[in-house]
């Protein structure tokens, strides 16, 4: 994904697009296989060091990194 | 006469063409990317409120259940194979040098982490010794590694004091010299190793070099250069030129009239004398300051921006500036080592306050056998512990954990009731700032370690020198390895709870 607003650095924004968007896309499709009728919402991944959400919509990502 | 083929029997079978579809596509990360961030990106604006205005409700109502939540309290997950104990991976020796009674006064780590480097000589000669002594690398990667048979030894004609690697060309490698030279040995040149020396000139220390450093390049990127401390009071950078000499680029002399001044140090007396540096430690957040602690005793805080010249005496090719900006208060002894927190803002990503007050802690250790933590920002200590009665000789942070850092003894007095047993002291202040989480016994008997250095690309192993001649890799447990939760968060309180 192409990066529109940021309160991070340019790089760490670029890299946190890119594998984001990624993954929201297969998080989607595993929600999809299972049902359909289904969709994501809302993701989240929480690691040691923070917790990522992530937003998904047809066309923008919102991802808001928490510590 | 007829010619006749048999009938070729043809029959259609299913032809197959592709079905393709894009996967994610992959390219490497270059500038353009961010170029592409920077221009112009065609963004609907309004469609883009409209979905922000759907999604800041749901988005903000996780944020505040994640700050309130205690779900995940505790739970830590294992990814990788706990290992709770601390072996000695290896026990590296050089018979020959041990036969003369050298110690080992270095040790330092490649750039790919796979070779330990170490240098021979002496650490308690007071006169000027015309000893020889070595140089030895071991390749820990390879097989067939024999501990008693160093992958490569390299005869110098007087006593090394201090070694380092360059920091990403895994074979140059740069001594100090007892008699003031600094050389730098490319060790996969197997005929004549040596790449550069300063030789004896105007220039080149006129004591004991005791630490080396490379200092990278802000302009030529993997480019780095070399800086040589001594106990003349002069810190030197080097450069390389092309018929294998070093020449100096640019140089600072600590003298003792030009030292800010602190109201402890009013007992000392001043004058031109020269101040004996004996370690360095560069800050990993400002390319410009740096630290060193001197045989007085105190640290100091330098800038290699500093303009104003040094009161020096003896003649040099290159004006020496004088570098000290600030003092911090005295050990009660030589200061022998001090290191910089390595943890600053690329490393932690997200955290800019932990990562601002993270960035200004030292470490600095002498004789008295204390450790000072210190923030950059103010001379006295935040943290002041009595490891024990002996010297401490070196004192090094955790690359990977920011409240972990080593710490070697040796010599001197020690009270029984006071002595932590062992050698190499681990503390994690996170657990404990009084007492070492794990002390390691180096050698049986009284074998002071002179020096220790992680590795930083395999931060498991720790290389620790003494005064026996062996290098022991020392592999450490998970827990020195591994960063726990919210473990800058601690760092941070710790630096700031005992300055307020």
């Amino acid at each position: 994904g192409i990066p529109i607003r940021t309160t991070l650095d340019n790089s760490t924004t670029v890299q946190y697009a890119g594998l984001l968007h990624q993954l929201t896309m297969k998080a989607r499709s595993t929600v999809r296989d299972i049902d359909p009728q289904n969709d994501l919402t809302f993701l989240r991944i929480r690691s040691k060091k923070h917790e990522i959400m992530v937003a998904p919509d047809k066309n923008y990502l919102l991802i808001v990194i928490q510590n | 006469k007829s010619c006749q083929t048999g009938k070729i029997s043809t029959v259609d079978s299913a032809a197959q063409s592709h079905t393709s579809r894009d996967a994610g596509v992959q390219t490497d990360q270059s500038k353009d990317a961010l170029q592409d961030f920077q221009q112009e990106v065609q963004v609907d604006y309004t469609s883009l409120l409209s979905f922000l205005q759907g999604v800041e409700d749901a988005v903000i109502k996780e944020l505040n259940k994640n700050w309130k939540s205690r779900a995940f309290d505790g739970f830590e997950v294992n990814w990788t194979d706990q290992n709770e104990t601390v072996l000695c991976l290896h026990t590296l020796a050089y018979p020959a040098a041990q036969d003369q009674a050298l110690q080992v006064t270095s040790v330092s780590w490649n750039a790919t982490g796979s070779v330990v480097a170490c240098s021979y000589g002496r650490l308690d000669s007071g006169d000027w010794s015309t000893e020889k002594s070595y140089v030895c690398t071991w390749n820990l990667d390879r097989r067939g590694l024999n501990p008693q048979r160093p992958d490569l030894v390299v005869d110098v004609p007087s006593s090394v004091m201090c070694l380092a690697f360059h920091p990403s060309q895994p074979s140059l490698i740069a001594g100090g010299l007892f008699s003031g030279e600094l050389v730098v040995w490319d060790t996969s040149r197997t005929e004549d190793p040596v790449s550069w020396r300063t030789g004896i000139t105007d220039d080149t220390h006129t004591d004991p070099v005791y630490q080396v450093d490379w200092l990278p390049d802000a302009k030529h990127g993997n480019h780095a250069r070399l800086l040589s401390v001594s106990t003349d009071g002069k810190i030197l950078v080097w450069r390389e030129e092309r018929d294998g000499r070093l020449a100096l680029a640019e140089g600072f002399a600590v003298v003792a009239q030009q030292i800010p001044r602190i109201t402890q140090l009013k007992k000392f007396t001043w004058g031109e004398a020269a101040v004996g540096v004996t370690s360095l430690s560069f800050s990993h957040f400002d390319p410009h300051v740096f630290v060193v602690g001197v045989e007085g005793g105190y640290s100091l805080k330098c800038s290699t921006a500093a303009e104003a010249p040094a009161l020096h005496r003896t003649g040099s090719s290159l004006p020496l500036r004088a570098p000290a900006e600030l003092a911090f208060s005295p050990h009660a002894g030589p200061v022998y080592s001090v290191s910089c927190s390595p943890f600053h803002r690329h490393v932690l990503g997200i955290d800019a306050g932990a990562a601002r007050r993270a960035r200004n802690l030292f470490l600095s250790c002498g004789t008295d056998g204390q450790v000072h933590l210190h923030s950059i920002l103010q001379t006295q200590p935040l943290l002041s512990l009595q490891l024990s009665k002996k010297y401490l000789f070196c004192v090094r942070w955790s690359p990977v954990r920011p409240l972990v850092f080593a710490a070697a003894s040796g010599e001197g007095n020690c009270n029984e009731w006071f002595c932590f047993i062992g050698d190499v002291h681990l503390f994690d202040l996170e657990k404990s700032p009084q007492k070492p989480a794990l002390s390691l016994k180096q050698a049986a008997g009284e074998c002071p370690v002179y020096c220790l250095e992680f590795n930083i690309k395999q931060p498991r192993l720790l290389a620790a020198g003494d005064a026996t001649g062996t290098v022991k890799v020392w592999q450490l447990s998970s827990d020195f390895t591994e960063q726990g939760p919210r473990e800058m968060n601690h760092l941070e309180q710790l630096a700031s709870e005992t300055t307020d």
